[in-house]
């Protein structure tokens, strides 16, 4: 799936000003450049590939390629050894990454050297095989220390740690101050029945736009309204075996919700009906977010990175603020998946070391933190998010405070990538039938048992 | 053959192949081989006579398409044979974990899937409409082809291969923005249309994508758009090659145009409708790259026909390459027998022969 790929080299130009950065500043050894400490590559310095391949999820974004370059530099500096090393960014739309990562593998061609991950890909894709063991580098990276701590154990499988956690980030409702006001809503809902009632007021006041979008593809936005009934989607016991829980009251209860927007409250178009947020799987722009930005929805699910793939015309961003996704009663909020990307080494990749030394420079407390604040995210530093790192920011304030009540299982279980976006879309899929009208109980029980399975064994049995 | 072989007995006794019975007769035409060889003949001319004697000459020229279609699809094939009894995913390929035989596993798993049997049976309703559909459609305009004049039918039959040459990708892009719901042309006119000709407003933003009767009602008419330009140049063909004189003589008699459609044109060029109908199948059941557009495949899993279900099984996580294997090879297993029946058909009618 190539054709999907857009890549730029970004280097190119920057690896001959590095050039003659590292001419003047090449004395003494690799470590005692790096600002972060730290550098496992001493041995490699014979070796330095004229390559190295990063595969970044999601569509190319101006400022991320801005920020790459700078990181580029820094790498040629605190690593002369890789001076004339290029650094070369393939994007990878996130519907095709499992696809990607697998085709690189099995083919043997076109392998990342880095690759980014989603959260909840690492546990999978640690157990496939596909990524080489970081821990004797963290054990002597300056940087790991201050790592949150919940972060790296999901990245750890076996006591090996296979990723380093790069950022967070989180979900929240976007919605638009001037319309709320227009449409005499005084404070954001923080119930369900708010919620629908909000939308469908905001669609009766704007006629030809929707008020909430009931996307089906986006198992990390519906999670919350499952956890914010007091449900889950699936349990481990001790015994480390998964009970699916789809047909917990609880639980039923957020699905008949979620479906009932489109089908009932009627705030959310058909379109939307297998679809992610972006549009269709694969797609890296369009669907609600692109519909948000251009005023066609009033309000929808996304991170704060959906800034970046909203289109040149949008609407005002300055009125555009965020809620945390309610809860069915209120009037706390409902707890948000805690997503986010780690950074890890392909295992086949011939430039371990370089690969690394890269990743130091990437992911080092100065870097991540200006890479985080591009998109909305946080870093994955325990003092930086300490510290606050978007004081007074009216637009990241309901991420924010989504991102105090985060979770992540079982989105990061095992087998959860094969169950929500590999061989089986089993959530979207139940949804998806759902609101084009099939039976609940039935299809649901379905869900269920397909569920249990596919997280037990990895297939549906 | 069954039937000539039982009714001469003799026959098998002088050879048991007709290249046989060719050399048979070439025996009693030339002198035996045992008489004095004409001397002074090089290695080289000695092989080419017997080549000659032999009548291998078709054989030698025949080698080197053999020889390509064995390396790009009888290996692979049998490859594929060999991976549908096993568990062949990711971890073999790689060679990472050692490949494991589980005899008819795949099989049986892919017997018990219930979204196989839905992508089955999506496959199969998909070809019984558009298999007829693009006959027709392509045979209509093989006969408008035909009573055109030169200028007409130079036009008509342009834009129709334009059709069919537009690359399968660039077609299904368009078919999907034409029934986009955000402005695309179809949504937008039907929206238009007064109610009581299927119209109204709430066309406006109609998914075409997310259930699997629109969504096969658009690739119903994307392959019968692509797909009808073939059968009409070849029916077209076909006609050129009945005398006029059948026609006019039919007419003559006081046949229309529909009796003497089915009275001379369809039973003389029943074997070419035969081929065509087999090509159509052939593709309709296997059709990938449209369905894949126009469906958004990986998000919608209840569309599936047999290839995208083969296909996802194959490259989504955790591949499993023995298992889409399997699916193929039953895939495969469908169609041979539809092949065959084909066959017997034609046999029976004795139009091979």
């Amino acid at each position: 799936m190539g054709l999907r790929k857009r890549s730029a080299v970004l280097a190119a130009s920057a690896a001959a000003a590095a050039l003659a950065i590292t001419g003047c500043s090449s004395s003494g050894s690799s470590s005692s450049s790096s600002a972060t400490g730290g550098s496992s590559s001493s041995a490699s310095t014979s070796s330095a590939p004229s390559t190295l391949t990063v595969w970044r999820m999601g569509a190319s974004v101006p400022e991320q390629v801005t920020w790459m370059n700078g990181v580029v530099d820094q790498f040629h500096t605190q690593f002369p050894q890789f001076a004339k090393t290029q650094v070369k960014v393939v994007w990878v739309p996130w519907g095709n990454r499992t696809q990607d990562w697998n085709n690189a593998l099995s083919s043997g061609k076109n392998i990342p050297d880095i690759t980014e991950l989603g959260n909840t890909d690492t546990p999978t894709e640690a157990a496939s095989g596909i990524l080489a063991s970081l821990t004797s580098n963290l054990k002597s990276w300056s940087g790991a220390s201050d790592l949150v701590k919940g972060m790296v154990d999901n990245d750890t499988l076996n006591g090996e740690t296979y990723a380093v956690p790069w950022f967070g980030g989180v979900r929240a409702v976007w919605y638009r101050t001037d319309q709320f006001k227009a449409a005499g809503i005084t404070s954001t809902p923080t119930t369900w029945a708010e919620l629908a009632a909000d939308a469908q007021k905001l669609q009766a006041k704007f006629p030809g736009t929707y008020g909430f979008p009931a996307v089906t593809n986006d198992t990390n936005a519906f999670a919350s309204f499952i956890w914010g009934a007091g449900g889950q989607i699936a349990t481990q016991g001790s015994d480390g075996k998964w009970t699916a829980t789809l047909t917990d009251p609880k639980t039923e209860a957020a699905i008949r919700y979620y479906v009932s927007l489109y089908t009932t409250a009627k705030v959310s178009p058909s379109k939307y009906i297998g679809q992610t947020e972006l549009g269709n799987t694969g797609a890296t722009s369009g669907g609600a977010n692109e519909d948000f930005g251009l005023g066609k929805l009033d309000m929808y699910i996304d991170g704060p990175w959906g800034k970046a793939t909203m289109p040149k015309n949008s609407v005002d961003m300055a009125n555009v603020s965020s809620f945390p996704i309610p809860s069915q009663n209120g009037p706390d909020a409902a707890p948000v998946f805690a997503g986010g990307s780690d950074l890890a080494v392909f295992k086949t990749s011939a430039n371990q070391a370089a690969a690394w030394d890269l990743i130091q420079v990437m992911d080092n407390p100065t870097n991540s933190t200006s890479f985080a604040k591009l998109a909305g995210f946080f870093p994955p530093y325990s003092s930086a998010i300490s510290n606050g790192v978007y004081p007074g920011d009216q637009f990241m304030a309901g991420f924010a405070k989504a991102a105090l009540n985060g979770q992540t299982a079982p989105l990061n279980a095992k087998n959860w990538a094969t169950a929500d976006n590999g061989q089986y879309l089993i959530i979207p899929t139940m949804l998806k039938k759902l609101m084009n009208g099939a039976s609940f109980d039935s299809t649901v029980a379905a869900a269920n048992t397909q569920l249990a399975n596919v997280l037990n064994t990895g297939n549906q049995g | 053959m069954v039937k000539t072989e039982s009714r001469r007995p003799g026959r098998r006794s002088i050879s048991s192949s007709p290249a046989g019975a060719v050399t048979g007769r070439l025996r009693r035409r030339r002198p035996p081989s045992s008489s004095p060889r004409p001397p002074g003949l090089t290695a080289r001319q000695r092989a080419a006579i017997w080549v000659r004697r032999h009548r291998l000459a078709p054989y030698l020229l025949l080698i080197p398409a053999t020889a390509v279609i064995a390396w790009l699809i009888l290996w692979p094939a049998a490859q594929i044979g060999l991976f549908s009894f096993q568990d062949y995913g990711l971890m073999q390929i790689i060679g990472a974990q050692p490949t494991q035989w589980i005899g008819l596993g795949n099989y049986s798993q892919i017997l018990h899937d219930p979204e196989f049997w839905l992508s089955l049976r999506i496959t199969v309703l998909f070809s019984l409409v558009v298999v007829p559909l693009t006959l027709t459609v392509g045979t209509l305009v093989g006969l408008l082809l035909s009573r055109l004049g030169r200028k007409m039918a130079t036009f008509v039959s342009t834009s129709a291969l334009l059709a069919w040459g537009t690359p399968a990708v660039s077609a299904s892009v368009i078919f999907a923005w034409l029934t986009d719901p955000d402005g695309g042309i179809v949504d937008w006119s039907l929206s238009k249309l007064p109610s009581w000709l299927g119209g109204g407003p709430h066309w406006a933003e109609f998914s075409w994508q997310n259930s699997a009767l629109p969504a096969y009602t658009v690739l119903t008419a994307l392959l019968v758009w692509m797909g009808f330009p073939f059968i009409a140049v070849t029916v077209l063909a076909g006609l050129r090659t009945i005398p006029a004189e059948l026609h006019e003589a039919a007419r003559i008699d006081g046949a229309g145009p529909w009796r003497s459609f089915w009275t001379i044109t369809f039973p003389l060029l029943r074997p070419v409708f035969m081929v065509l109908l087999m090509l159509s199948i052939i593709w309709d059941f296997g059709v990938f790259t449209q369905a894949f557009v126009i469906t958004a495949a990986p998000g919608n899993r209840d569309e599936f026909n047999l290839g995208l279900y083969e296909y996802f099984k194959a490259f989504t996580q955790p591949p499993a390459y023995g298992m889409a294997s399997a699916i193929a090879f039953i895939l495969t297993l469908i169609l041979l027998i539809i092949t065959v029946g084909y066959v017997r058909a034609s046999v029976k009618q004795g139009e091979v022969r």
